[in-house]
C-alpha cells in the first residue's frame, strides 16, 4: 500500500528527487549545533498554537458579554477543553521564549551577517508579531487581568502629543475598552496576524533555504569562508545530510518543547493564569498589581524609571529599531562574538540589563 | 495618504513597545469627590477618619460607595450633599436599621421581628446595626461577632451563648466551603455558580443571626447543612477533576519525555 503511494507521487511529483535534493543530499555544516534547532522549534511551536487555536475558536464567543463565560466553559465543560486552553495558553509564553532565545543564539553566533541581513529583520518582524499576537490574544478571555493589562496598554499611546489621543481611540475603537476592542483584537489575533506571520515563515524560510543555513563561528568548519561579493548558495560540501542528523536534533528540541509545556500544565498551572485571568472583567474595578506579562516587563519597568513619558516610549522605538537593523549597523566582517570584545560585553551587559529590569518589573 | 502612512507606522511600533505599560493600575473603584472633602484638613478630625475607616471595611471590598447609603452626587462636589440629588446624610439613631434596610432587606425584617428591633422600636435606645457592626469600617459579619465583651454591654451573655452554639455548626461549614471554593479558585476553576449558592445560603444564615430565636435557628439547621453539602460535594468532584488534569498532563509529559529518549537514542546509534 506505503509502496503504492509513494510510485503514485514519485510519477507526479518526482518524490525521490525531491527527498533526496531537500532532505538526504541537503547538507548542513559539521560544526552546527543544537542551538540552530530554535528555529524549527519555534515554528512547531506555532504549528501547535493554531491547532489548539482552532480548536478554542469552535467554542469561543467574541463578544463582551459572552467571551469570558465561553472561555470557562470550554474550561470546564467542553471535554478536554481545559488542555487545548492550556496548551494555548502556555504555549504562547513557550513560543515567546524560544523564539527570544533563537534570535540571541542567532546573534551570538553572529548568523545576520552580510548576506543574512534579510533573514534577521524578518526574524525581527516575526518576533514582534509574536509579541503582538500575545497582546491581542490577552485580551480574548475578558477577565480582569486582560481587561485591565490592554486598558493601561492602550493608554500608553496618549504620552504622544497630537496623534496620541487618536491612535488610543482607534486601537480601542471608543473612549475605553469595549466590546469594540474586543472584536478588533479578536479579528487581528485569528486573521490577520496568522496571515501576517505565515507569510513572514514564507520569507523567512524562502531566505534561509537561498543563501543555505549559516555556519556557526565557533568549531572546525568544513568549508573555507570566502568574501560575498557576489550571489551564491552556501552548499557545505563535506557537512552532514539534513536527515537524519539535523532532522533528529530538531525531533528531540520539539520534544523537549512539549515536555516543558505538559510539566507547566501538571505542575504550574497557574504560572500564566493567576486569579485575576480567572475573574470576569469587570469595568468599575480596577484589581490591585497589575503587571503585564513576563516578556513584557523589562519595557515596562525602563518605562516607569525613565521620568517622561514620552521620552521612555521614544527610547523604546529607538531600541526596537536599532533591534530591527542591527546588521546594518554592525558591519565587521569578523562573526565570532569571542574575538569581539565589546560587541562580546554589548551582548552580555544587554542580557544582564534585560534580566535585572525584568525582576525588578517583576518585584517593584 | 503620506500623512497617514508614518501615523500608521508609529500606531504600530506602539502597539508593538506598548505592552510594557500595564502596571499603573491598582486601587478600588472610581474616586467620588467625597472622599476629597473628608480627606482635607479643613474636615472635621471626627469626619476626617471615615475616608480611610471605609476603605478598610467589606462595603469598599465589594463597591459599595458612600452615595450608596448617604445619597448625593459622589461626581458633583457641589452636589454631592444637595437632598435634591437624594442626600441623606448621617441617619438619627433609631432610624439606623431602616438605612441599612433599604439593602439588607431580609435581614431588616428578622431584627424588626427580634427582642433587639423590639426593644429599638419601644425604647428609641435598644441595639441598632452599628452597636454590633460599627458603622464606616464594617466588617463581613460571622459567627465571632456574638462574643461576651460585646453582648454584655446590655444584657447577660448566657442567651447569646446558646444562640451562638446553634449557629456553631452551620458557620464552620460555611468556612469550610469558602476554603475549598478558594482553593479552586486558586488552582484556576470558576467557581461562579457554587459561591452564588454559598452566598445565597450564607446570607439567608446571617438573617438568623437576627431572629435571636434559638428554636427557629435549630429547625433550619439541617436545610442549610443540606445545602452547603451539595457545594461541598460539587467541590470534591472538582478537586478531582483537577487532579486528573494534573496526571493526564503529566502522562503527556512522559510520553514526550519518551519520545526525547528514543531520538537521543537513535542519533547516537545512526
Amino acid at each position: 500500500m506505503f509502496g503504492k503511494v509513494r510510485n503514485w507521487l514519485e510519477i507526479r511529483i518526482g518524490l525521490d528527487e525531491l527527498t533526496r535534493t531537500q532532505l538526504t543530499e541537503y547538507l548542513i555544516p559539521k560544526n552546527i549545533n543544537i542551538f540552530y534547532t530554535l528555529g524549527f522549534v519555534a515554528l512547531a511551536a506555532f504549528i501547535s498554537q493554531i491547532i489548539t487555536g482552532f480548536f478554542l475558536l469552535i467554542y469561543y464567543v467574541p463578544h463582551s458579554d459572552y467571551a469570558f463565560r465561553s472561555v470557562q466553559d470550554i474550561m470546564n465543560k467542553v471535554p478536554y477543553g481545559w488542555l487545548f486552553r492550556m496548551m494555548h495558553a502556555v504555549g504562547s509564553n513557550l513560543m515567546v521564549a524560544v523564539v527570544i532565545l533563537h534570535m540571541l543564539s542567532v546573534f551570538f553566533m553572529g548568523s545576520y551577517k552580510k548576506p543574512r541581513e534579510m533573514t534577521w529583520v524578518v526574524g525581527s518582524f516575526m518576533l514582534l508579531t509574536t509579541l503582538t499576537f500575545c497582546l491581542s490574544g490577552y485580551l480574548l478571555p475578558w477577565s480582569q487581568l486582560s481587561y485591565w493589562a490592554t486598558t493601561i496598554v492602550t493608554t500608553i499611546p496618549t504620552a504622544f502629543p497630537y496623534v496620541g489621543e487618536f491612535i488610543t481611540r482607534m486601537l480601542r475603537g471608543g473612549e475605553t475598552v469595549s466590546g469594540t476592542t474586543l472584536n478588533r483584537f479578536f479579528a487581528l489575533h485569528v486573521t490577520f496576524l496568522p496571515l501576517l506571520l505565515l507569510s513572514f515563515i514564507a520569507i523567512h524560510l524562502f531566505l534561509i533555504r537561498r543563501i543555505g543555513i549559516s555556519s556557526p563561528p565557533f568549531g572546525e568548519s568544513s568549508e573555507e569562508k570566502k568574501p560575498w561579493t557576489r550571489y551564491r548558495h552556501e552548499s557545505h560540501a563535506g557537512g552532514y545530510p539534513f536527515y537524519p542528523y539535523f532532522v533528529q536534533k530538531e525531533m528531540l528540541m520539539v520534544s523537549a518543547y512539549f515536555v516543558a509545556m505538559f510539566f507547566i500544565i501538571s505542575f504550574l498551572p497557574t504560572l500564566f493564569l493567576p486569579e485575576d485571568a480567572n475573574t470576569p472583567a469587570d469595568p468599575f474595578k480596577t484589581p490591585a498589581h497589575i503587571k503585564p506579562e513576563w516578556y513584557f516587563l523589562a519595557l515596562y519597568q525602563m518605562l516607569k524609571i525613565v521620568p517622561n513619558k514620552l521620552l521612555g516610549i521614544s527610547m523604546q522605538i529607538v531600541l526596537v529599531t536599532l533591534f530591527i537593523l542591527w546588521p546594518f549597523f554592525d558591519t565587521e566582517e569578523e562573526d565570532n562574538i569571542l574575538k569581539r570584545p565589546l560587541l562580546r560585553s554589548l551582548f552580555i551587559i544587554s542580557i544582564l540589563a534585560w534580566i535585572t529590569l525584568t525582576i525588578w518589573g517583576r518585584y517593584s | 495618504m503620506r500623512r497617514g502612512i508614518p501615523l500608521v507606522i508609529i500606531a504600530l511600533m506602539i502597539f508593538f513597545v506598548a505592552p510594557l505599560v500595564s502596571g499603573q493600575g491598582g486601587g478600588g473603584q472610581e474616586e467620588s469627590v467625597c472622599l476629597g472633602c473628608h480627606d482635607s484638613d479643613m474636615m472635621k478630625p471626627e469626619f476626617r477618619s471615615i475616608p480611610s475607616e471605609w476603605k478598610k471595611s467589606w462595603h469598599y471590598q465589594n463597591n459599595v460607595s458612600c452615595n450608596d447609603c448617604h445619597g448625593g452626587d459622589p461626581k458633583d462636589a457641589a452636589m454631592a450633599m444637595s437632598p435634591e440629588r437624594g442626600f441623606v446624610g448621617k441617619p438619627n439613631y433609631a432610624e439606623v436599621p431602616e438605612f441599612c434596610g433599604k439593602c439588607h432587606i431580609g435581614i431588616l425584617k428578622n431584627y424588626l421581628e427580634s427582642g433587639h428591633g423590639k426593644a429599638l422600636k419601644s425604647t428609641q435606645s435598644g441595639p441598632n446595626c452599628v452597636t454590633c457592626h460599627g458603622s464606616h469600617e464594617i466588617q463581613k459579619a460571622d459567627i465571632s461577632i456574638i462574643n461576651e465583651k460585646r453582648c454584655s454591654q446590655c444584657h447577660t451573655y448566657d442567651r447569646a451563648r446558646t444562640v451562638k452554639q446553634a449557629l456553631f455548626v452551620t458557620e464552620k461549614e460555611i468556612r469550610n466551603v469558602e476554603r475549598g471554593l478558594k482553593e479552586l479558585r486558586r488552582s484556576g476553576v470558576f467557581t461562579e455558580e457554587q459561591e452564588r449558592t454559598l452566598f445565597s445560603t450564607e446570607a439567608e444564615f446571617r438573617t438568623l443571626f437576627h431572629s435571636v430565636d434559638v428554636s427557629l435557628i435549630k429547625d433550619r439547621t439541617n436545610e442549610f447543612t443540606r445545602k452547603l453539602d451539595q457545594i461541598d460535594s460539587q467541590i470534591r468532584d472538582l478537586s478531582h477533576e483537577l487532579l486528573f488534569r494534573k496526571n493526564f498532563a503529566a502522562f503527556l509529559m512522559l510520553l514526550f519525555l519518551g519520545i526525547c529518549i528514543v531520538v537521543f537514542s537513535l542519533s547516537k546509534t545512526s
